[in-house]
């Protein structure tokens, strides 16, 4: 009998594990994409009243917020540093690319920002302000998605995973 | 920095496909380079003080036309890319004046399609040619005309040297500007507190407003000011003793020149010209030249490379001091 509890618990606590980090998952998007937008912001700043150069800005970027997002502006960087054969475009998307997996970010977010580095740096001040605003306010409606998916999925993948849980180890009994 | 090294790092700003071409040309081909032309789908022509190129792919220098590299308008973005550091917004107010400044001294002028705004140009957009000038420091280049710039008392004469376009005026000025600073005691010169005004950011060839030439230890750069608040600014703020400024002869400068005159202020400038007779057919210098402000006039040549010196002229009475020989015979 006691083995049975044990067991039960064992089981419940592991699906309920699992259906809370889905959740947390689905929930983590919708604020990566709010930081990003923050820091496109702070790119426009930079570029609009202190005219830093790409890699000033991006080094202050990276720097202010520690979250996965800031990776994208990192990396580039970096590649723009060890392979100068890479322009600031292919950099960026590159960055990109080979960071998306370590954020919540979806494949539609992602298509975002590479477009948005296809015009940085390479045209006037107005031009880097129209890009970057315009990329603000397509991830400030993807943010408005992901929170909508967040409030259904959220609740959902939590209560799947306790019942999911209950189910086996009623069946198991 | 050698000359040498110098122009193997303006290549480095070059896109890649220039970049390329121009890191097969011979070193020496490219030691005494001035300019490097870039234009859309135009040949790709390099520039010595006597001679012009084209390039071939294979990176041989040739006079003919058919074998040149042809430059793709591409090129053209990818280099400004490189040389902006991927920024050309950071560069917007350079761009709109027509050239940036690299660091090294290196000047690099733009054309293209201008936006403007009221009459006034707000920007350049997408640009057809470059101009990369390749800037030279050639020290003790000043020492020939030293000796007509002092009196007999060891103080500076107002001097105007007077040459055609890249003929080393600039780059006289510059040494000019060192020297005078610095001071050469084997020369009895002693050091003063020289203002430079650069209005086209040329002789000092500010970075990041910071001078990449070596002008002398009491210069202060007035970098990219107009000439004429420039000169009564220096003398209000910096109290120089002598002033060096170039291309003089625009309209306001001779109020400002008599101004620091006035002050006690000597001044050192260039103007655009052939010969004097030259200068007098514009209004602004002639009236200078007859009121007797400069008390020195230098005129420059590239017959003998840049800087040869054509002739030397007293302000006070209009006599040559000295005049260049012609192949041994002295006209004057």
């Amino acid at each position: 009998m006691l083995l049975k509890i044990i067991g039960s618990i064992m089981i419940m606590s592991g699906s309920s594990f699992i259906g809370f980090a889905m959740s947390s998952c689905c929930s983590k998007r919708p604020g990566q994409l709010k930081n990003l937008q923050n820091l496109m912001q702070m790119l426009e700043n930079e570029i609009r009243y202190l005219s830093s150069i790409i890699s000033d800005a991006f080094e202050k970027i990276y720097k202010s917020i520690d979250n996965p997002v800031n990776l994208f502006f990192k990396s580039t960087l970096e590649y723009l540093e060890n392979r100068e054969e890479l322009n600031l475009a292919q950099a960026w998307e590159r960055a990109i690319k080979d960071n998306i997996y370590k954020t919540s970010l979806n494949k539609e977010d992602e298509e975002i920002l590479v477009s948005f580095g296809k015009m940085l740096g390479n045209s006037d001040i107005e031009g880097q302000i129209k890009n970057i605003r315009f990329t603000i306010y397509q991830l400030s409606l993807q943010e408005q998605k992901a929170e909508e998916l967040k409030k259904r999925n959220e609740t959902m993948y939590r209560t799947l995973g306790i019942l999911g849980g209950a189910t086996a180890v009623i069946l198991l009994i | 920095m050698s000359a040498k090294d110098k122009n193997i790092n303006i290549i480095q700003y070059l896109s890649r496909g220039v970049r390329e071409i121009l890191e097969k040309v011979k070193p020496d081909k490219l030691f005494d380079l001035e300019e490097i032309r870039l234009r859309a789908n135009k040949p790709l022509i390099i520039q010595n003080y006597s001679e012009e190129w084209f390039v071939d792919s294979l990176g041989n220098l040739t006079k003919n036309i058919r074998d040149a590299f042809i430059v793709k308008r591409e090129e053209i973005l990818s280099t400004l890319e490189i040389m902006s550091k991927n920024s050309i917004y950071a560069f917007q107010e350079d761009i709109k004046n027509g050239f940036i400044s690299l660091s090294g001294g290196h000047r690099v002028g733009i054309s293209g399609k201008v936006i403007t705004d009221s009459g006034k140009v707000v920007n350049i957009k997408e640009f057809s040619s470059l101009n990369i000038r390749i800037s030279k420091e050639v020290r003790g280049c000043s020492f020939k005309i030293l000796k007509y710039i002092f009196n007999e008392n060891k103080q500076v004469l107002n001097t105007l040297i007077v040459s055609p376009p890249q003929c080393g005026k600039t780059t006289i000025l510059r040494d000019l500007s060192r020297v005078l600073s610095d001071g050469a005691i084997d020369k009895g010169i002693k050091g003063m507190k020289v203002g430079l005004i650069d209005e086209r950011s040329e002789i000092a060839a500010c970075y990041k407003g910071i001078p990449q030439f070596d002008l002398g230890i009491r210069t202060d750069v007035l970098d990219a000011c107009p000439k004429s608040e420039g000169m009564l600014l220096m003398v209000r703020s910096m109290s120089p003793q002598v002033i060096i400024t170039d291309e003089i002869g625009n309209k306001g400068d001779k109020e400002s020149i008599i101004a620091i005159l006035n002050a006690g202020i000597k001044l050192i400038a260039t103007a655009h010209g052939y010969n004097i007779s030259e200068l007098k057919s514009r209004q602004e210098v002639l009236s200078m030249i007859n009121e007797k402000v400069f008390e020195r006039y230098i005129v420059l040549s590239n017959t003998q490379g840049p800087g040869t010196m054509e002739e030397v002229i007293d302000g006070s009475n209009m006599k040559v001091l000295y005049k260049r020989e012609y192949a041994g015979i002295t006209r004057v």
